[in-house]
């Protein structure tokens, strides 16, 4: 029994001894709060500073609208992988809350194989409104898991007075890099990225594998990570750090944060990132290059036919518990907190981007995200999800280390992802997953 | 006959009186490594309950046997173990022979020698990390000030420089302790086994290797044992300063057990890898009390 719940219990158990006092002259109003009828559900996710306080209020608002329920709020870290391993510990154990459950892009189709959270397409929650890669992140074996709340997208960041243009491809990028490095007075590196050995690191392998027309993982299931296009992406990243040189060995133990001071410094012409460091890097206080960068997709490489440019999608999605005794009430939640004026509301108040297309049309958001909403909308229609699959994090753990192997020059590119294939077809094997991924 | 009784009934107290010790030791000892004994006996996966948790047998510990990142771990740990606990030993040993010299201070000394040690490892890995950075780390700008090198070197992406603070870190932490228990052992030597080589004529050299090092054998055992212990269970300074990069090729057995145990939950799996960690570890343990001796009670110690 979770602490919240066995809290409303002794709760539930006081009340009903102050009606037996009271000689059944407040019943009425007792039965109301008893436990057949009173619906509570509990809220977890992102509670922190503005965000919590936002939280609060639109869940204080919803409450409002439906009288019948009661939202408590119950935190768990802001830190993702120990929120995730909170969740599965949980459910587990089949506990019912938080009856809410805000998930990782990633999260979802494990917690769905898992039977841990409930498919939603029989509340017809109108799809089609909603960016199709959002919508095909949170899609496992053909139905719906969880509804986009809000969505981080993969980000290049260019300084405006170093390069006046927004590069076509990426071999642009490299050239302009060079041009803006070896100019007089022009900052140490050319593009810093997320290259320590993490999930970022296959954040941005999935934008380079995109420009290149490569996958991790075809639509019938086929792993393809190790096929030409995939090599030519990694040698492209690999040429980066140790032939044009635009980007420093240092990036390979860089995460978000060494990026975006570098950027933010004045050390760097481009820089791949999320949405968030617009607000710090706008703000002349801390920052050297506020009103001097644009952001806009990763663009494709010039030379790969197949090849689109591509931002790696990232976000949070709200999903039921399947073990919640009010499934229906939890949907109602999530609804309201998906809807469009939820989300707009969200995107003045922290910046996040909305996940309906819709919103990027409305005026209301023009100043909210700090980028105009056009390039914004751009990057989120050229968002390719990571795999999407129950075995993700197993998956991405045997190719950061082999993305990383090959980007320190332990191993050769090709030599790499042959080894990442390998081991991740026998993983596959392992969690008999063959037949529902090629189903999926 | 009525001896044997009596001392039949004094076996019984003392057993009655040892039961509630056994207990506790059977609670917090036993009964975890017995259940993550079974447990590895396991297929379980949190995170894949649509595998179930069948029984496997010994499968576990076969795809261990096959799994090449854990024997480059162990690798990995034997590697760390030997290097830092030779540097340790050698270090701890000369300090350990400074400290026991009579000279003013000597009390604060000792003292301050303990500070690294007193530092929890995650701060102290934490402060190595930023001294070897390679942008801004306080060592590349005394080199290049220095004129050592041109450019800072990258120090966490290539496996031979990577292992240099990992080593400076842990020697640093760890000296201090092995001095001190040296230095307790260099204080049970009789003054005056020196006084008679002296007058016999011996040199100081002399003296270290005939008189120093015998006497401090069994100190130097415990601590050997302590120490080999500590080393192969290194982690939280491994996971700090290069979390077992670049690539894996940092990485120690701890490291890959709370991977496949904490991060993908695999139950079964991780809890073979605790198992063979600890029958290594047990091994070592072994070898040292019965293969050179080591007394962990008595006078010598």
């Amino acid at each position: 029994m979770s602490p919240t719940r066995f809290f409303i219990r002794a709760k539930l158990v006081a009340c009903g001894r102050v009606c037996i006092l009271a000689g059944g002259l407040f019943l009425a109003g007792c039965t109301k709060s008893s436990a057949k009828h009173e619906t509570v559900l509990t809220f977890s996710g992102s509670a922190l500073g503005a965000e919590g306080t936002l939280v609060a209020k639109q869940l204080q608002r919803f409450m409002q609208l439906n009288p019948g329920i009661r939202v408590e709020l119950q935190r768990t870290p802001d830190d993702a992988s120990q929120r995730h391993q909170l969740y599965v510990q949980w459910l587990n154990a089949r506990v019912g809350n938080p009856s809410i459950l805000q998930l990782d892009v990633v999260w979802t189709p494990e917690f769905a194989a898992a039977g841990w959270v409930l498919p939603l397409d029989s509340y017809s929650p109108g799809k089609s409104d909603f960016f199709p890669a959002t919508i095909t992140a949170n899609t496992w074996a053909g139905k719906l898991y969880a509804l986009p709340w809000f969505a981080d997208v993969g980000l290049l960041y260019r300084r405006t007075d170093l390069v006046k243009r927004e590069p076509a491809t990426l071999e642009e990028v490299v050239s302009d890099a060079r041009t803006a490095m070896a100019a007089r007075g022009g900052p140490r590196y050319g593009i810093v990225f997320q290259g320590a050995r993490y999930e970022g690191l296959i954040t941005g392998f999935v934008e380079y594998l995109g420009a290149f027309g490569g996958r991790i993982i075809d639509d019938r299931g086929e792993v393809v990570v190790n096929r030409p296009e995939a090599v030519r992406a990694l040698e492209f990243m690999r040429d980066e750090l140790y032939g044009s040189k635009v980007a420093p060995l240092d990036a390979l133990t860089w995460h978000e944060e060494e990026a975006r001071f570098a950027f933010q410094n004045g050390n760097a012409v481009f820089m791949r990132n999320w949405p968030y460091p617009v607000a710090a890097m706008s703000d002349t206080a801390q920052s050297k290059v506020a009103g001097k960068f644009a952001v806009s997709p990763m663009p494709a490489s010039g030379t790969a036919p197949a090849g689109h440019s591509t931002a790696s999608l990232g976000g949070a999605q709200l999903a039921i518990n399947a073990y919640t005794e009010f499934p229906d009430a939890a949907y109602k939640l999530i609804a309201y907190l998906t809807a469009p004026e939820q989300m707009l509301e969200r995107a003045q108040a922290v910046g996040q981007y909305p996940t309906r297309s819709a919103l990027y049309d409305d005026i209301r958001l023009k100043t909210a995200l700090g980028v105009p909403p056009e390039n914004a909308r751009r990057a989120i229609e050229s968002a390719t999800p990571r795999p999407v699959t129950p075995i993700y994090t197993e998956l991405s753990e045997i190719l950061q280390i082999e993305l990383h192997r090959a980007l320190v020059r332990q191993a050769e590119p090709r030599e790499a992802l042959d080894a990442a294939a390998a081991k991740i077809n026998a993983l596959i094997e392992r969690t008999g997953m063959r037949k529902l991924m090629a189903g999926a | 006959m009525r001896k044997i009784s009596r001392l039949g009934h004094e076996a019984r107290l003392g057993w009655a009186l040892v039961a509630p010790a056994l207990g506790v030791i059977a609670l917090i000892a036993i009964f975890p490594l017995g259940w993550t004994f079974w447990e590895s006996l396991h297929l379980h996966e949190l995170r894949m309950p649509w595998l179930g948790k069948p029984f496997v047998g010994i499968a576990n510990y076969v795809e261990i046997a096959k799994d090449p990142r854990f024997w480059a771990a162990l690798g990995h740990t034997a590697f760390f173990t030997v290097v830092s606990i030779s540097l340790e030993l050698l270090i701890g040993l000369f300090l350990a022979l400074a400290m026991n010299r009579v000279f003013r201070g000597r009390g604060f000394v000792r003292a301050a020698v303990l500070v690294p040690w007193a530092i929890p490892t995650v701060v102290a890995a934490l402060l190595w990390r930023f001294i070897f950075e390679s942008q801004g780390g306080i060592l590349n700008a005394l080199l290049v000030d220095a004129g050592f090198i041109d450019q800072p070197i990258v120090w966490f992406i290539e496996a031979s420089k990577a292992w240099v603070p990992v080593i400076l870190a842990d020697v640093w932490k760890t000296t201090p302790f092995v001095a001190l228990l040296l230095l307790a052992g260099l204080q049970n030597i009789d003054l005056s086994l020196y006084e008679a080589a002296a007058v016999d004529g011996a040199n100081a050299w002399w003296q270290l290797r005939h008189i120093t090092l015998p006497l401090l054998k069994p100190a130097i055992l415990v601590t050997l044992i302590f120490r080999t212990l500590d080393g192969f269970r290194v982690f939280d300074l491994i996971y700090v300063l290069t979390g077992g990069g670049p690539g894996t090729s940092t990485e120690p057995v701890a490291l890959y057990t709370f991977n496949a145990l904490l991060q993908n939950l695999r139950f079964g799996y991780g809890s073979a890898l605790s198992v063979v960690i600890f029958a290594i570890t047990f091994g070592l343990a072994l070898f040292y009390v019965r293969g050179l001796g080591v007394r962990l009670g008595g006078d010598e110690a």
